[in-house]
C-alpha cells in the first residue's frame, strides 16, 4: 500500500504554516522598530487611517495605537505600568481628571507647545472645569453629557421633560441607569450640588448629602429594570425595548438615533451635567515630543472631528467639524439652548471626597 | 440499557445541541442585518458586514495572532500541566494538597486580580508587555484545567500496565512515554480543547499583558465601545467558521490514525 | 526493522523506544538520574513545584503585599503604609459579605445543575455511541464555546428581551399579549452561565465515563442488577473523579465570572467578582481593597473546593490520595 499523502503532521503542519503566514504582520511587523514613534490609547475608530499614514509619512513617526475600551481598565493599566509607563497619550474623560492626576499617571499640558490649540472651541478650552491645581491637562477632543434617553414611539416628550418621569409609577420596570453618574444627577435633583465642590469644607454635609441620594434611589430601586455601565448595554435594551426610558451617556444615545431607531435624548428641568474627553500627555512617556507633534497635526484637521462624533455620537470640540456631518449627525450631537443652560461641566476639585462617599453608597444600593 | 432510554438519552443530546447552537445561530444571522446594532425584528439584509470582514487583512491576522498564542500556550500548558498531574497523582508526599492548591491557584483567582498581579510581576522581572508576555499568562491560566482534567484520567489507570512494561525493561521514564501518556491521550486531547478554548476567547489578561496588537477579544471588546454592531458578529462568526474547518480536518486526521 | 509504509511514524517510534530500552547508555544514564525514589521524587517534582512558585505564587504574594497597603499605586513622597483596614472592611459592612455569599451560593446551585444537566449527556456519548461517532459528536458539541463570551451573552440578550425572537414568537402566535421579562433575572443569569460551565463539566465527566469497560455492566447485568440499579452501584461510583473533577473545575471557574454576570443579572444579583472588579476601577486607594477582597475569596474558594475533594475521597480512593 502506497503511504498516504495526507499524514496527521502534514496536517498540522501546513495548518501552523498558514496560521503564522496569517498572523505573521500582526507578529512580524512590530519587531521592525519604528525609528520613531508615538504610543496612543484610544478608543476605536478614532482615529482615522489615512491620517496615520499621512502623518507617518510627513513626520516619519508611526502611530501606534492601543485599543482600550473604558475608563476603569485604562486606569488600571496605566497604574499597573506607573514604574515604566508605555503610553504617550491617553484618553481620560474630563471629570475622571483628578484620579489620573493624583496617581501621577498623567502630566499637564502645555498649550505653547500646540500650534493649532485654537481648533478647540473657547466653550471647552478656556473652561476652568480643566484648569485642576492650576494648570491644564489634555486637550480637550469629544463633548458629552449624561442625558435622559428614551423611547420616543412610548415615551413622550412632555415626560421627559423632568427626572420625574424615571422615579414614576407609569414605567416601573422600564428603566435603566449607571449608578455612578446618577449618584451626582440624583443629588443635582435634590437641589444639591453634584460636584460637591460647595462642600469641600463640611465633610458632614457632604455624607448626609451622599446618603440622603443613595437613600432616594435605594427606595426607587424597584422602578429600575438594570444598573448597567456600558454604552452598548443600554442600547440593546432600547432596541429590546426592555427599557423605554434610561439615564445614558449622549454618546450611545446619539449613535442609536443616528441608526434610525425611534430614539430621543434630553438634558431635562432639573439640569445634568457634561463632561469631556480629552487626549492626555502621559507622565514620563517615552516620546512626549512626538505626542505635541501627533496632536498638533490632529488639530489641525477639523474633519477628523468629524470622524470621532460619527464613530463616537459625541461633540467634536474641533471648530468647523460639523460641517463634515450630515444633518442627522449634527441634530443627534447638539442640544437646545434651553438644555444647555441645564447643563453644567463636572469638576475635578472635590472628586476625591465625593467618590470616597458615592463608591460605597453604590455598593450599598447595589446589595439592597 | 434499554431502547427507549437510548431514545431519550439522543433526545436530550440533541436538545443539548439546540440549546448550545441556539446564540450562534443568532451570531450568524446578525451579521447579515442592514443595520448599525443588532435584534429582532430584521428588516433588511444584507451582505455588506460579512464582505467587509472577509476582506479585511488586519481582522484576519488578529485572528491568526490569536491562534498562535491559543497553540502556543496550550502546548506549554499541556506539558507542565502533564508534569505535575503525574507528581500529584499517584506519588504520596508530604505538602501534597499545598502544591495540588499552588498549582490549581490560577483557576480560582477572577481573571482581573490575575492580568493585573501578572501585569505588576511582569515589571518587576522585566517582562515587557507583548506577544510573550501574553502566551505565559494565558498558559498560567491553562495548566490548572490540565492537572485536574489529566489527573482525574492518570487515577483510573492500572498500576499493572506500568508494572508490565518496566518487566519488559522499560524505566520509569520510557514506561511513561509508551505507556502512560497513550492512556491519557483522551484526557490530553480534551483539556488541549479546553485551553484552546479559553486562550482563544480570553479578554483581560490579553488585554493587561498584550502590546499594541490586539488579540481578537480585545479587538472585539474595542469595536464594542460603538455598539454591539453586526460587523462584531459577522467577524466572530467568520473566525467561527475558520475554527471549525480546522477542527473538522483534525477529527477526520484523529479518526484516520 | 519492518517496512510498512502506511504506518511509518508510529513504526518509527516503537522502534524508537524499544531501542532506548535496549540501550545500556540510556540505562546508566536513566539509573543514575531517578534511579531511586528520591531521585525520582526529586527530578518529577521539580519542575512542577518551580512553576507553581514562579508562575503562581509570586504574582499572588505582590498582590497578597499590596492588599495590606494604605494606598497603591503611590504618589509622589508617599511611603508604604501598612493596614489591617482593608481586610477587616469586608467583614465590617454587610454590603460586601451579601454578594459574597451570593457568589457562594449562586456558584454551588450552578454547579449542581451543570452536574444533573450534563451527565446525561457525557453518558450518551461515553455509553452509547460507538468509538467512531464519538469523537464527531463531542466536536459538535464544543462548536458553539468557540464563540467567544460577550457575543454569546449579546445573542442570549437578543433572545430573550422584551423584543427578542422567544417574545416576538410568543406574541405573534397569540400566546401572550404583553412580552415576558425574561431579562436580567437569575434566569438570563443562569441560561447565560450553564452554557459556559456545561463544558468544564462534560470533559471530565466524558473523560472518566468513556474508560469504564461495558464488560462491567454486562456482568452486574448477568447477575441480576436492573438497569436503574446498574447505574447507582456501577456506573455512578466509577465516575466519582470525574464528577470531583468537574464540580471543581466549574465552581471554580464560576465565581470568578465576571462580564456575563454583570451583563445579564438584574439589579440585585450583583456577585462579588463585580464587587471586586469595581475597586480596581476607581480611584487608586480602593486597589488595596480589592485586593484583600480578592484574597478573602481565594482562601475561601480554596477551602470549599479542598473540602469537597476530601468528601469526594472518603470511601474512595479520591482524586489527590
Amino acid at each position: 500500500m502506497k503511504s498516504k499523502k495526507i499524514t496527521r503532521r502534514g496536517v498540522i503542519k501546513s495548518g501552523v504554516a498558514t496560521t503564522v503566514a496569517v498572523a505573521a504582520p500582526t507578529i512580524w511587523v512590530p519587531t521592525i522598530a519604528a525609528s520613531q514613534s508615538v504610543n496612543v490609547w484610544t478608543y476605536a475608530n478614532f482615529i482615522p487611517k489615512d491620517f496615520k499614514k499621512e502623518f507617518e509619512k510627513e513626520t516619519g513617526i508611526k502611530i501606534r495605537e492601543r485599543l482600550v475600551d473604558d475608563q476603569g481598565k485604562e486606569f488600571n493599566l496605566l497604574a499597573a505600568e506607573k514604574n515604566n509607563p508605555t503610553a504617550d497619550i491617553c484618553t481620560v474623560a474630563g471629570h475622571r481628571f483628578s484620579q489620573f492626576i493624583d496617581s501621577e499617571l498623567i502630566a499637564p499640558l502645555d498649550t505653547s507647545r500646540l500650534k493649532n490649540w485654537s481648533t478647540v472651541n473657547k466653550i471647552y478650552s478656556e473652561s476652568d472645569w480643566s484648569v485642576v491645581n492650576g494648570k491644564k491637562w489634555g486637550v480637550p477632543i469629544l463633548s458629552g453629557a449624561e442625558v435622559m434617553g428614551y423611547n420616543s414611539d412610548i415615551v413622550s416628550k412632555e415626560e421627559a421633560r423632568s427626572w420625574d418621569v424615571m422615579f414614576g409609577e407609569k414605567y416601573k420596570g422600564q428603566t435603566a441607569l449607571i449608578l455612578q453618574d446618577m449618584m451626582s444627577i440624583v443629588m443635582l435633583y435634590l437641589g444639591y450640588d453634584g460636584n460637591m465642590v460647595a462642600y469641600l469644607n463640611d465633610p458632614a454635609k457632604a455624607k448626609s448629602i451622599v446618603n440622603e441620594a443613595r437613600d432616594f434611589l435605594i427606595k426607587h430601586k424597584d422602578k429600575v429594570r438594570k444598573y448597567y455601565d456600558s454604552g452598548a448595554e443600554i442600547q440593546q435594551m432600547l432596541i429590546n425595548q426592555d427599557v423605554v426610558v434610561c439615564h445614558a451617556w449622549s454618546g450611545s444615545i446619539s449613535k442609536l438615533i443616528m441608526d434610525g431607531f425611534p430614539a430621543e435624548m434630553t438634558i431635562p428641568k432639573e439640569g445634568s451635567y457634561g463632561f469631556i474627553y480629552c487626549y492626555n500627555i502621559a507622565n514620563n512617556g517615552p516620546n512626549t515630543d512626538n505626542a505635541y507633534k501627533f496632536l498638533d497635526a490632529l488639530l489641525a484637521r477639523p474633519e477628523i472631528g468629524a470622524n470621532m462624533t460619527k464613530a463616537s455620537g459625541y461633540i467634536s470640540t474641533f471648530k468647523g467639524s460639523s460641517k463634515y456631518l450630515t444633518d442627522l449627525e449634527r441634530r443627534t450631537s447638539s442640544f437646545t439652548e434651553e438644555e444647555l443652560a441645564g447643563l453644567q461641566f463636572f469638576r475635578a476639585e472635590a472628586n476625591k471626597m465625593k467618590y470616597s462617599l458615592v463608591d460605597p453608597a453604590v455598593e450599598v444600593i447595589k446589595a439592597a | 440499557m434499554t431502547r427507549n432510554t437510548r431514545i431519550l438519552m439522543s433526545i436530550l443530546y440533541w436538545a443539548f445541541v439546540i440549546y448550545l447552537f441556539v446564540p450562534l445561530i443568532m451570531m450568524v444571522l446578525m451579521g447579515f442585518k442592514d443595520s448599525n446594532f443588532i435584534g429582532f425584528p430584521i428588516r433588511s439584509w444584507t451582505l455588506h458586514w460579512y464582505t467587509i470582514v472577509v476582506q479585511d487583512m488586519e481582522v484576519l491576522s488578529i485572528f491568526g495572532y490569536s491562534m498562535i498564542i491559543a497553540l502556543s500556550s496550550t502546548v506549554i500548558a499541556l506539558m507542565i500541566g502533564t508534569w505535575a498531574a503525574i507528581l500529584l497523582g499517584p506519588t504520596k508526599f508530604r505538602g501534597k494538597m499545598i502544591v495540588f492548591a499552588l498549582v490549581c491557584l490560577p483557576a480560582v483567582i477572577p481573571g482581573i486580580i490575575s492580568a493585573i498581579a501578572l501585569r505588576i510581576f511582569a515589571e518587576t522581572i522585566n517582562l515587557s508587555p507583548g506577544t510573550l508576555a501574553i502566551i505565559i499568562g494565558h498558559t498560567i491560566h491553562n495548566v490548572p484545567f490540565v492537572v485536574l482534567v489529566v489527573i482525574a484520567r492518570l487515577n483510573t489507570q492500572p498500576i499493572s500496565h506500568i508494572d508490565a512494561a518496566k518487566d519488559l525493561g522499560a524505566d520509569n521514564l520510557i514506561a511513561f512515554f509508551r505507556v502512560t501518556l497513550p492512556y491519557l491521550k483522551p484526557a490530553l486531547i480534551g483539556a488541549g480543547i479546553f485551553c484552546m478554548l479559553i486562550s482563544f476567547d480570553d479578554f483581560v489578561r490579553s488585554f493587561f499583558l498584550g502590546g499594541y496588537e490586539p488579540t481578537l477579544p480585545v479587538y472585539i471588546f474595542s469595536q464594542l465601545r460603538t455598539g454591539m454592531s453586526p460587523v462584531i458578529n459577522a467577524i466572530s462568526a467568520v473566525a467561527l467558521l475558520i475554527t471549525v474547518i480546522f477542527g473538522l480536518m483534525a477529527e477526520r486526521i484523529i479518526r484516520q490514525n | 526493522m519492518p517496512i510498512n509504509n502506511s504506518r511509518i511514524s508510529a513504526s518509527d517510534s516503537r522502534g524508537f523506544w524499544s531501542w532506548l530500552s535496549s540501550n545500556q547508555s540510556y540505562h546508566s544514564v536513566s539509573l543514575f538520574l531517578i534511579g531511586t525514589h528520591r531521585k525520582r521524587f526529586i527530578f518529577l517534582a521539580a519542575v512542577p513545584i518551580l512553576w507553581a512558585l514562579v508562575a503562581n505564587f509570586a504574582p499572588l504574594l505582590k498582590m497578597l503585599e499590596i492588599s495590606f497597603y494604605e494606598a497603591y499605586p503611590l504618589s509622589k513622597g508617599r511611603e508604604i503604609v501598612y493596614t489591617l483596614d482593608n481586610w477587616v472592611e469586608f467583614f465590617l459592612l454587610n454590603v460586601y459579605t451579601i454578594p459574597f455569599l451570593r457568589s457562594i451560593v449562586f456558584s454551588i446551585i450552578l454547579t449542581i445543575s451543570t452536574l444533573i444537566l450534563t451527565y446525561p449527556i457525557a453518558y450518551f456519548l461515553a455509553q452509547h455511541l460507538p468509538k467512531s461517532k464519538q469523537l464527531l459528536y463531542l466536536l459538535i458539541l464544543l462548536i458553539p464555546f468557540w464563540v467567544g463570551e460577550i457575543i454569546r451573552t449579546y445573542a442570549i440578550m437578543i433572545l430573550l428581551g422584551n423584543r427578542g425572537l422567544i417574545n416576538l414568537i410568543l406574541q405573534f402566535f397569540g400566546l401572550i399579549e404583553k412580552p415576558i421579562p425574561f431579562m436580567y433575572t437569575y434566569f438570563s443569569l443562569g441560561i447565560g452561565i450553564v452554557y459556559l460551565t456545561s463544558l468544564y463539566m462534560l470533559l471530565p465527566l466524558y473523560s472518566i465515563l468513556e474508560q469504564i469497560p461495558k464488560n462491567l455492566l454486562e456482568a452486574s447485568a448477568d447477575l441480576g442488577a436492573g438497569p436503574w440499579t446498574r447505574f447507582w452501584r456501577v456506573t455512578l461510583p466509577l465516575s466519582k473523579d470525574g464528577i470531583a473533577s468537574g464540580c471543581t473545575l466549574v465552581f471554580l471557574i464560576s465565581m470568578g465570572f465576571y462580564a456575563a454576570p454583570v451583563m445579564l443579572g438584574g439589579p440585585s444579583s450583583t456577585m462579588f467578582s463585580e464587587t471586586i472588579a469595581g475597586h480596581f476601577n476607581v480611584a487608586a486607594d480602593r486597589w488595596p481593597v480589592g485586593a484583600a477582597f480578592s484574597s478573602i475569596m481565594l482562601i475561601s474558594t480554596l477551602v470549599i473546593a479542598a473540602t469537597f475533594l476530601k468528601i469526594m475521597g472518603r470511601g474512595g480512593k479520591g482524586i489527590i490520595r
